[in-house]
């Protein structure tokens, strides 16, 4: 890094202060608060709060209800993920098949990542709400007791389907992109070794979109974390019976609904601190290990 | 072991542009053919025809009296060496040897011997464990011609596998490839655009010009009879002087021996090297006097440009370092033996 020299004073402060401004209001401050609420217990009131140190952590960690939310936080994540990224690399190496109108197909591909997520969410809820949506009277029809307002895995189902609906397109663009990368010559040197169809994709292929691929994973499980909120927020609220209840609902459950603010803020702490741990697993490992020159 | 066969291949691209214009070849079992033109004369193409990465629209490609055109690549039993090595970044030197032939489910200790044997000709028994991008440019070229020996296929077919080393390197890879090639005594197809290349390394040349054969033969019967002034211009260095008719005639230039320059003759060409500087004992079939423009000193030798009467440039060679002044008017000659006359399409006149 070289040392840079800047002959105004206050010019580059002003520069840079708003992204200073918006990191301070939007992730210091309610981060630190988190931080601080963790260890209060406020009364039922909401007129003292008092210290408790890590009584609330020991609280979370004893409660079965988040001991099953975190249990299915990883059952939503790890199936949205390999959902997401499994359907994106089929549509990926499709569409690198695809010889006239590609651009037109990948452009459409592309679409449902502009969808906003309670929008997404609405919209697979009003395809398969058992009151009105026309995929449910289909799937009735053909005998399926399709429920998922009563039945928890259905409702499991949906909301791991919308999720990973919606990051197909960011995960294909990445795929399609590290296929392009990959040397035409290495692929003809393939099929000059006698290698075709899935033996080619997975001795060649895939290896070399391993980059990729763990980069797409970091982000699909960031992503099934914290972002699908408003998707489960859409079709479920949670439910039924909590059967997606996952962490990032339950802080925003337990937290603003049932207003158990120092429970809440500890759960957010510890979301916090996986969030770190995934991003430093990305940056330290994936970064160095997963890569070829 | 095998020879191949083209019979009037052409290569016709989406909007009726025809990249290889009827080619026909016959290579014997053992031989090695260097394909050579400038680039976009479609050698690649032909290679890359061959192998089976681009179909053929019309013709016919034969391997060891097997018709391929319908095979995929690794039907054909051929195995090709490409430009940038196009070796697999995340297998280790040995996995890359080894691919081609679990593909084709060779027994283990069959492979490990092929191995054993092609690292031993190569000389990279010790880089067998590492990957590709721990090597230098020149082991992962050595890789990349052990890949395709293990197979031990019908044909070689070589991309320009030395474009991408140093001049030194690529000068001491060529004559490996040359002995390696001999003692497998595989056929082999070798695509370059460096003459020089391709002059040490084939036994026939084959010249290449817009998708269509130029000339065949040897090297020696190449330099010493181009079929035309293209093939002229390409091989040799520097090229060969091409003098208009009128330029030689109108310089005062006279051919001593004959009755002067039959008529249908449009240019006359010369090698820099079979000009000599006119005195008693030089030969002096065909003589004139060239007013100097510049000298190079290259070395062992020295290259002199200078010019005809009327302005056109002539090079020739002196032998040592030159004593001739810029500005100087000398004369020189020729033997008749060594000048090549063209008719008005460039055609060779005997």
């Amino acid at each position: 890094m070289q040392n840079v020299v800047f002959p105004n004073k206050i010019l580059p402060y002003l520069l840079v202060a708003p992204q200073i401004i918006l990191t301070v209001i939007f992730f210091f401050w309610p981060a630190s608060q988190a931080l601080y609420q963790s260890a209060m217990r406020e009364d039922p009131f909401g007129l003292r709060s008092t210290f408790v140190g890590f009584a609330n952590f020991t609280a979370i960690f004893n409660d079965p209800n988040y001991l099953h939310s975190l249990q299915v936080t990883v059952v939503f994540s790890v199936a949205t993920a390999v959902l997401a990224m499994g359907t994106a690399l089929l549509l990926a190496t499709a569409a690198d098949l695809v010889v006239r109108g590609r651009g037109f197909y990948r452009t459409f591909m592309i679409i449902p990542y502009a969808v906003a997520p309670a929008v997404a969410g609405m919209l697979w809820l009003f395809m398969f709400n058992p009151a009105m949506g026309t995929f449910a009277y289909l799937l009735r029809r053909n005998g399926v007791m399709w429920d998922p307002l009563l039945d928890g895995n259905q409702a499991m189902l949906l909301v791991v389907v919308a999720a990973a609906w919606k990051q197909i397109s960011y995960n294909f663009l990445f795929f399609v992109a590290g296929l392009q990368a990959i040397p035409k010559s290495l692929l003809e040197a393939a099929s000059i070794d006698g290698a075709r169809g899935s033996r080619r994709f997975w001795t060649i292929i895939f290896p070399l979109l391993a980059p990729t691929t763990f980069f797409l994973l970091v982000v699909n499980t960031v992503y099934a974390f914290f972002d699908t909120f408003g998707i489960i927020h859409a079709v479920t609220g949670g439910g039924p019976a909590k059967a997606t209840e996952t962490l990032v609902y339950k802080v925003y459950n337990d937290g603003f609904v049932n207003l158990n603010l120092g429970s809440s803020a500890a759960q957010s702490v510890v979301l916090m601190v996986i969030v770190i741990g995934l991003t430093a697993f990305q940056f330290r490992f994936v970064e160095k290990k997963v890569h070829y020159g | 072991m095998a020879e191949i066969e083209l019979n009037d291949v052409r290569k016709v691209y989406a909007g009726n542009i025809e990249a290889i214009k009827g080619v026909s070849l016959h290579i014997a079992d053992g031989e090695m053919i260097v394909l050579v033109g400038p680039s976009g004369c479609g050698k690649s193409t032909l290679l890359r025809m061959i192998a089976g990465l681009e179909s053929i629209s019309s013709g016919e490609i034969s391997i060891g009296g097997r018709v391929v055109n319908q095979l995929e690549p690794s039907q054909r039993d051929i195995a090709m060496v490409f430009q940038n090595y196009a070796l697999y970044p995340h297998m280790t030197v040995r996995q890359n040897l080894a691919y081609g032939l679990k593909n084709r489910n060779t027994p283990k200790d069959e492979i490990d011997r092929r191995i054993t044997e092609a690292a031993k000709a190569l000389e990279i028994e010790q880089y067998l464990e590492r990957k590709p991008r721990q090597l230098s440019g020149g082991q992962r070229q050595r890789v990349a011609m052990g890949r395709a020996i293990v197979r031990k296929p019908a044909a070689f077919l070589f991309d320009e596998p030395l474009s991408n080393l140093d001049a030194k390197l690529r000068v001491q890879m060529r004559v490996e490839i040359r002995r390696l090639q001999r003692s497998l005594a595989t056929t082999s197809v070798y695509v370059t655009h460096d003459q020089m290349e391709a002059m040490t390394l084939a036994d026939r040349l084959v010249v290449l010009n817009g998708g269509k054969i130029e000339q065949v033969g040897t090297p020696i019967e190449l330099y010493e009879r181009p079929a035309s002034t293209f093939v002229a211009t390409f091989i040799g260095s520097p090229s060969m002087n091409l003098l208009k008719r009128k330029a030689v005639e109108g310089s005062g230039w006279a051919l001593a021996t004959s009755s002067g320059i039959a008529a249908s003759v449009d240019t006359v060409g010369i090698r820099p090297e079979d000009i000599v500087i006119a005195n008693e004992n030089a030969p002096a079939d065909f003589t004139g006097e060239v007013k100097v423009d510049a000298v190079e000193l290259v070395g062992a030798e020295s290259y002199v440009h200078a010019s005809l009467a009327d302005g056109s440039p002539i090079v020739f060679r002196v032998p040592g370092r030159s004593q001739i002044g810029f500005g100087e008017t000398i004369r020189i000659a020729a033997a008749q033996p060594n000048i090549h006359m063209f008719d008005v399409t460039g055609k060779r006149l005997d």
